[in-house]
């Protein structure tokens, strides 16, 4: 349940990294989910899937990264509409394939690893689109804070006014991570159909690119901490569909509202704390459009 | 003015254009199907009342999202802060329409949901202004949460067991109906959209509080030093945001299905942000924009009956136009730079 999360919440930690708010996370994973699902239809092949997928939502990516960053729109509105148009493509795209059905990955144990009690089989004994989710964070991690590419990226995000003095390009890096990041949620828009559910239904996605949204800011658009807040909230949704199969004497139209509410919860604590010790891990520059002749 | 005008007009052309190769993509042929959608949209009496009608949700949450926008606030939680209008009026009609008559259950009806809406924003409202809470993200998620509420009720406590396998409250009371303008089908609750559109507008223009919104609205920190309260500013504007958005779920369900049901609203809430957006976030433009979004409700519906398309197809245009039009805004800032510059 935390995978998609993890995807989606990378790609959002690497364009907001860069300045460039990603809110139209939901609508890229249900066009990703709905490519994925077409082309595994079709071919049977989960690479030729995969890619596909990747590919829609980079396009996607670079529509939202075109408003924003060359037409200097305004990113949450921009966000809105990629949200409202994706939903509106994979409404439109699969209704005629409501009821069909394609295969779940298998799960691949890591001998040794997944025999650590508890936690073992929980993280070792997955499908490998969990395992490329490990090493994307490690590999985000590792670009973001150890390569000079990480550093023009953060720098981007923090103050482009600078950067276009040093001579780098501001739109050329920003349009890079706003794609890449796309595709990244695109990873978690396939993961549905790939693991999650083996039938196509309407509105796949139910809402998880949104919490994702919210978990970019809880993870200070730090990879490693996205991991955490991930699998934090997959247990959390998990928790609430196992309570309904267990049968808890809790209404199950209540227990949907669990994740959510812990959601605003956690934000607010983190938000609180942030401003007590007085930081702020925000990128300067989000949400910010950048125009060579405006003077600040 | 005129340029503003062409401005928009170019984007809605250019979102119709966009939407028509999608349309082709999935087998309708765009050059048959706009103009007999036109014709029946507007030249047809149950096409234009059903304007009216969906153009009512739209200005009410439209308005709710420009009066947030006044003070850069995103109001994103309209959908939520709509059911839970829709579950206070349900609450207060199933509990009193029959002991009371119209003169009584309307006005309660009304500032009942205006109060629950508000005090539902309250939530959100109070995270921004005392503890620093991103808006976004809370209005966002809220609505999940009163739609789960709605269910919660729906498939629970006020389901109505004679319906078999709709979740449904039972009808209401007849002194709980809106009632309806002349012999047409359109509700009282548009006139009072356009009536509250006018009031905020006022409010920014020739009240004192109106003035300190508008000055935070430019500048916060200078709203700051001028001594006003903004926390409370904060406060105030994003809790009436959410209780004039409520109000949109009242006039669903007192004034056109007379009972709470499931999916009752298709996205009204969200699209209220565009409805606000497309007006610049003025007050008075709602009232013109909700039409215009109407307008693809209505188009889409039709598409829905003629084509059989899913509702999917409304939330297509809404995305597109939303695109059209952010992508636009920058030529807007070009000529007005360019006369202030001469």
């Amino acid at each position: 349940m935390g995978t998609p999360l993890l995807f989606a919440t990378l790609g959002g930690v690497l364009s907001e990294r860069a300045g460039v708010i990603h809110l139209g996370m939901e609508g890229i994973m249900l066009v990703s989910a709905l490519v994925t699902f077409v082309v595994d239809l079709q071919t049977g092949s989960k690479v030729l899937a995969l890619v596909g997928a990747m590919m829609a939502a980079g396009a996607l990516s670079g529509l939202h990264g075109f408003v924003c960053i060359s037409l200097r729109g305004n990113q949450i509105a921009s966000g809105l509409a990629l949200a409202l148009f994706g939903t509106g493509l994979s409404g439109l795209f699969g209704d005629a394939l409501i009821g069909s059905t394609v295969t779940s990955l298998d799960r691949i144990p890591i001998p040794g690893l997944e025999l650590i009690p508890i936690l073992g089989s929980a993280f070792f004994n997955q499908d490998w689109m969990v395992y490329l989710s490990y090493v994307l964070v490690a590999g985000l991690w590792f670009v973001l804070f150890h390569t000079n590419w990480g550093l023009q990226i953060r720098s981007v995000g923090e103050a482009p006014i600078v950067c276009d003095a040093l001579g780098l390009s501001v739109a050329k890096i920003r349009y890079i991570c706003v794609i890449f990041g796309g595709m990244l949620i695109g990873l978690g828009g396939a993961y549905f159909p790939m693991v999650l559910t083996s039938f196509w239904v309407d509105d796949l996605t139910a809402g998880r690119g949104w919490i994702a949204v919210a978990l970019v800011i809880f993870a200070f658009w730090h990879p490693g901490k996205a991991f955490w807040g991930a699998y934090l909230f997959g247990a959390a949704i998990a928790f609430q569909l196992q309570a309904q199969v267990m049968g808890l004497k809790i209404p199950s139209y209540i227990l949907e509202m669990f994740p959510y509410l812990l959601t605003i919860v956690v934000l607010t604590v983190v938000t609180v704390r942030n401003r007590r010790a007085g930081q702020t891990f925000m990128p300067a520059a989000l949400g910010l459009p950048f125009f060579r002749g405006d003077k600040h | 003015m005129s340029v503003q005008v062409a401005v928009t007009v170019g984007s809605i052309v250019l979102a119709l254009i966009l939407g028509s190769v999608l349309l082709a993509l999935v087998g309708v042929n765009p050059m048959e199907a706009y103009p007999s959608v036109g014709a029946l949209m507007f030249f047809d009496q149950w096409g234009w009342q059903d304007l009216f009608l969906k153009m009512t949700p739209l200005l009410l949450t439209g308005l709710g999202v420009a009066i947030a926008a006044q003070l850069n606030l995103w109001n994103i939680g309209a959908e939520g802060q709509l059911y839970l209008g829709a579950i206070a009026t349900t609450w207060l009609a199933l509990e009193f329409s029959e002991s009371l008559d119209a003169h009584f259950m309307l006005p309660i009806l009304l500032i009942g949901t205006f109060v629950a809406g508000g005090m539902w924003a309250a939530i959100p409202a109070g995270l921004r202004s005392w503890f620093g809470v991103n808006e976004i993200i809370t209005t966002l998620l809220l609505n999940y949460v009163a739609i789960s509420l709605a269910d919660y009720l729906l498939f629970g406590a006020w389901r109505d067991p004679s319906t078999l396998n709709f979740p449904m409250t039972r009808s209401f009371g007849e002194s709980s109906y809106l009632p309806m303008i002349g012999s047409t089908t359109v509700h009282w609750g548009l006139p009072l959209g356009i009536l509250l559109a006018v009031l905020t507008w006022i409010l920014l223009k020739s009240t004192t509080i109106g003035f300190q919104i508008r000055v935070a609205g430019d500048n916060l920190s200078a709203a700051d030093y001028s001594g006003f309260n903004t926390k409370n500013l904060l406060f105030i504007v994003l809790v009436l945001s959410g209780a004039v958005a409520a109000l949109a779920g009242m006039t669903e369900v007192a004034g056109i299905h007379h009972r709470l049901q499931q999916n009752f609203s298709i996205n009204y809430g969200y699209t209220g942000i565009i409805v606000s957006r497309l007006a610049r976030n003025h007050p008075i433009g709602v009232i013109g924009t909700a039409f215009l979004l109407a307008v693809i409700f209505v188009g889409g519906e039709l598409l829905q009956v003629e084509y059989q398309l899913p509702i999917a197809v409304v939330y297509l245009f809404e995305g597109l136009l939303l695109f059209t039009v952010i992508g636009s805004e920058l030529f807007l800032s070009y000529r007005l730079r360019r006369r202030v510059a001469v």
